[in-house]
């Protein structure tokens, strides 16, 4: 517990987002705080094993582009969120509904670690020791849209924090994507209602990144990690030097050491992450 | 009486001299011109005969007979109005004999002299041969340039008389003039974003390589294309009276220009445009009027292939041959070759934003319309990709100015070695340990075949140049490696 902090929201790295909430509250960190904007990917516990895929490639596909992925580390979609960002060695915040020390469920206790040992964030706003309570997690999710500059709902069911989320993060003018599903699926309910009124349905992991740059702007630009990340999804050679935040010649000269080493091809101007 | 004045012929982009001989007989008046005249030199007889008449000189009332030697040479254009009037002047011992100066012209009727397009030729006989030359006044400059040459600019048929009557030793010759940077191209700072195709423009320009682009319609490959004069290095002063010669060959005035020549032939350019030919004289075509330039083919895969096949010669050897019956003309053809494509028939192949409408068979035989010996030639292949919208409005990319200097530092290298490096044979490359080992590694590993790992390591050569070191480092092999490209293996 050596490192962590307190930042309220006058100091230093508190979050912008969180000072579009009518109570700003002062939170207890674990990991790297950051300014950089993040995508929550939100969802159901209940969700299904297509769902969870979704979000895995969504999380990953975020921290290729150089999104932080922000989400509660819940079972289902949350935990599938943050596996997929870690996978594309993205940057994890997980907003929790109890102290910062106490994992809940205890399922997520390697996740809980990966996380930390990666360059993501626990955060919370409840002293550390707080039990998760059942009442607590409404009110943690008024956190993650703040932080959040989207939310991404991947599944949903009739009622659910997920929904919770979507309605606050609408409530700041934060926009809202949805994952389309069958309409007569349970884990698909609350998103289709979503998109009804008016959230804007996610058509594939292209189709995130293209929405969220086209909403948001330019994608975040990376500071360079040591590894070049390819999202799955593959990216055209010409998007490296941004993707990457480095000058086009440093860009080709790793891409060409990742070729050699097989963690990266190319199918004609497309690379993509090596099959081993 | 005879008298002799000397003129020039550009044959194959080089000069050559001709006698023009003049005989003024007993017979009664005639003018009869010989040694194979085109029609413009021709009509000479009519220009010289009212230019004398107009400078208030007589023309002798008896037969002229002229004959341009060697009479089996073509000659062509009005560049010999000047030597016939000067000789026929000489043979009717207006004047005195003008012995070896070389004489170039056009006259008007008025006797003007206009500057015609020989003046080149002019001025390098006179720097070879030693001897002056006499050329228009507003071209005596660029004459004068030239090293060795010693010009004399007139400015119409009495001031010449006027000066032979004086003799050339008396006055002052023509100081050395007209070497111009040329029109300014367009700048690479106009150009947003595509930070991929820039730095291969720049790596291009930088180690001489042939470069292809391919990519969707409007992507920019042409607007790319076009700034690569901008960071080449300007024409030695040879290389520029080099170019300017060809250029007067094929009839165009280009004046000393040191700025690169830039051409840009459209693909229904005929055989003969490309390379060189035409009826009569063989005139030089595209390829050598972008001899120490850039050729740049716009929509490669649209030119005939058999038009294509005919750049092999050039891209080669540095030099064009016109076979003509009986003969044969070497047109020197020593250019950077640029081209760009579509990646398919639609042009939309690879976009992302837009699906290729193309069959999968057709697609392919858009892409074997490029040989591949003429592909082997290019030592990188980049792909252009479709702006976003977003760099639009982005900030300006870095000047030509910036660019250039980077390049004129690698040019530098390479001159100090002797020769760009889309020449230079592999093995004679200084590199690292790491730098060859990884560049075998990604042989043995698949992602190079041979042939592609000689092309990088000549590329890796140049990255090194621009970097300004003398040994290719691992990093500058990585970026080579990573900046190769594919047109066939999509």
């Amino acid at each position: 517990m050596s490192d962590l902090r307190l930042i309220c929201k006058d100091g230093p790295g508190y979050p912008e987002g969180l000072l579009d909430l009518e109570d700003p509250p002062p939170l207890y960190v674990l990991g790297e705080t950051t300014t950089a904007p993040g995508v929550a990917v939100v969802g159901t516990r209940k969700c299904t094993r297509y769902g969870m895929s979704l979000a895995d490639g969504f999380g990953h596909a975020l921290a290729g582009a150089g999104w932080t992925t922000v989400s509660g580390l819940a079972r289902g979609i949350d935990a599938a969120a943050h596996r997929g960002t870690l996978r594309g060695k993205g940057r994890a915040v997980a907003v929790l509904g109890s102290g910062v020390d106490v994992v809940y469920p205890v399922e997520n206790t390697h996740l809980y670690q990966s996380i930390l040992a990666g360059q993501g964030a626990i955060m919370s706003e409840y002293p550390p020791g707080t039990r998760p309570d059942r009442w607590r997690f409404p009110a943690r999710n008024r956190i993650i849209a703040g932080i959040s500059s989207a939310v991404v709902v991947v599944e949903a069911g009739e009622k659910g924090g997920a929904l919770i989320t979507a309605r606050l993060a609408a409530e700041m003018g934060r926009p809202v994507l949805v994952v389309p599903g069958d309409v007569d699926r349970l884990a698909s309910v609350g998103c289709n209602r979503l998109i009804r009124d008016g959230a804007l349905p996610v058509l594939g992991v292209d189709d995130l990144l293209t929405e969220l740059e086209l909403i948001l702007g330019r994608r975040p630009n990376q500071a360079s990690p040591p590894n070049g990340v390819i999202p799955q999804a593959g990216v055209p050679v010409e998007d490296l030097p941004e993707l990457w935040g480095c000058s086009p010649g440093e860009a080709l000269a790793r891409l060409a050491r990742m070729e050699v080493a097989g963690e990266a091809r190319r199918a004609g101007d497309v690379v993509l992450p090596g099959s081993g | 009486m005879y008298a002799a004045a000397t003129s020039v012929a550009l044959v194959g982009g080089d000069a050559r001299p001709v006698r023009v001989e003049a005989h003024v007989g007993r017979q009664s008046e005639a003018f009869k011109l010989s040694g194979l005249p085109d029609t413009a030199v021709r009509e000479a007889k009519d220009r010289v005969r009212a230019a004398v008449a107009s400078s208030g000189i007589r023309f002798p009332n008896r037969t002229v007979t002229v004959n341009l030697a060697p009479a089996d040479l073509p000659k062509s254009g009005t560049d010999y109005d000047l030597p016939i009037a000067l000789g026929i002047l000489a043979a009717s011992r207006e004047i005195p004999p003008l012995h070896d100066a070389v004489v170039v012209g056009e006259l008007a009727l008025d006797g003007a002299i206009r500057p015609g397009s020989n003046a080149f030729g002019a001025g390098v006989l006179s720097a070879r041969q030693k001897v002056p030359c006499l050329v228009a006044s507003s071209v005596a400059g660029e004459a004068a340039a030239i090293p060795g040459a010693t010009a004399y600019g007139v400015a119409s048929l009495a001031a010449a008389v006027d000066l032979i009557r004086g003799g050339l030793g008396t006055v002052e010759p023509a100081r050395p003039g007209g070497c111009v940077l040329g029109e300014k191209p367009p700048d690479l700072a106009d150009i947003r974003g595509q930070p991929m195709a820039r730095r291969a423009l720049e790596v291009a320009a930088a180690g001489g390589h042939h470069l292809l682009m391919h990519g969707p319609p409007g992507s920019g490959k042409t607007m790319l294309a076009r700034r690569i004069v901008g960071i080449l290095p300007p024409l030695r002063l040879e290389e520029a009276v080099e170019t300017a010669m060809l250029w007067a060959a094929a009839g165009r005035r280009r004046g000393l220009v040191v700025t690169p020549p830039f051409r840009a032939p459209h693909h229904t350019a005929s055989k003969a445009a490309l390379v060189g030919g035409g009826s009569g004289n063989p005139v030089p075509g595209e390829v050598s009027l972008a001899h120490r330039g850039t050729l740049f083919l716009d929509e490669l895969a649209e030119f005939p292939r058999s038009h294509l096949d005919t750049l092999r010669q050039p891209l080669e050897e540095g030099v064009v041959s016109v076979a003509r019956r009986g003969s044969s003309v070497d047109f020197p053809a020593t250019f950077q070759l640029l081209a760009a494509t579509n990646a398919c028939p639609c042009g939309f192949y690879g976009d992302g934003r837009r699906p290729c409408e193309c069959r999968p068979a057709i697609l392919g035989r858009y892409r074997s319309r490029i040989s591949g010996p003429l592909l082997d030639r290019f030592d990188l292949i980049v792909r252009v990709a479709r702006v976003e919208a977003a760099e639009y409005t982005g900030p300006r990319g870095e000047t030509s100015e910036s660019v250039a200097a980077r390049v004129n530092r690698a040019r530098a290298a390479q001159t100090k070695r002797g020769q760009v490096n889309r020449h230079l044979e592999v093995g004679d490359s200084v590199e690292s340990k790491a730098a060859a080992e990884l560049v075998a590694s990604a042989v043995s590993v698949g992602v190079l075949t041979a042939r592609g790992a000689d092309r990088v390591r000549r590329v890796a050569r140049t990255i090194a140049d621009l970097a300004g070191v003398d040994r290719v480092e691992e990093e500058h092999m990585a970026e080579a490696i990573g900046l190769r490209g594919e047109w066939r293996d999509e």
